[in-house]
């Protein structure tokens, strides 16, 4: 059970390894640029489907970002959220 | 993993040795812990793996030996050092002549590596 935070783009080194190690059980975060790899319709947001983990965004960063549509299968979270998320999972590991 | 009642920690690299400070930063990391006698492990994935490319010569772009660096690793007790296999490959990195005695992991095993430890920290 490991939370992922992914904060950097799709086309990065960051993102392969990240998607390489997450698995079903895991729950990955995506903040600052990390939150491109949710733009509804790319092959980033099917690969990332595609691990069986919990996905959320980050809010704050997704609308500042200009990712405004509530992809399917991805979960809004606001800091409070976020939060909650470091408290059920026991390690996190930083994707950057 | 936690021994004496202290936090494992997987120190996890995956930045190429010289493109940037953050393979020196996370090596300092783990040897400072280390140094204060808390259980700590390195984790060398994806890009990281170049970290063991065997022939490197920092000094001649002005920067310390990160080769010779991983090789002081046994001297502080760090004897586990895991390598992506996956990314071994990717690169040709000749494994058998890397400055540290390392094991390699392929994905499945990375992540209950990864998944054993109390604290992970990422460079």
């Amino acid at each position: 059970m490991i939370l992922h935070t992914l904060n950097a783009a799709p086309s990065s080194a960051a993102f392969e390894d990240c998607l390489s190690v997450a698995r079903s059980g895991d729950a990955i975060v995506l903040m600052g640029d990390g939150v491109y790899a949710a733009l509804s319709g790319t092959r980033a947001w099917e690969e990332l489907q595609s691990k069986g983990a919990e996905l959320y965004l980050l809010n704050s960063d997704a609308l500042a970002l200009g990712v405004m549509q509530p992809t399917e299968g991805g979960n809004w979270i606001d800091m409070d959220g976020f939060v909650a998320l470091t408290e059920r999972f026991p390690r996190q590991q930083a994707w950057y | 993993m936690a021994a004496n009642g202290k936090k494992s920690m997987l120190i996890v690299l995956r930045h190429s040795p010289y493109g940037s400070s953050l393979a020196k930063a996370g090596l300092d990391t783990v040897l400072a812990t280390a140094a204060f006698s808390q259980p700590v492990d390195l984790l060398l994935l994806g890009d990281g793996v170049l970290q063991l490319q065997p022939d490197q010569d920092g000094h001649r772009i002005g920067q310390k030996n990160v080769g010779r660096q991983l090789s002081s690793l046994p001297l502080y007790d760090i004897n586990h050092v895991y390598v992506d296999a996956e990314a071994v490959t990717r690169y040709n990195v000749d494994i058998s002549r890397a400055p540290v005695d390392t094991r390699m992991l392929d994905k499945e095993e990375l992540h209950q590596l990864m998944a054993g430890y109390d604290h992970l920290l990422g460079f």
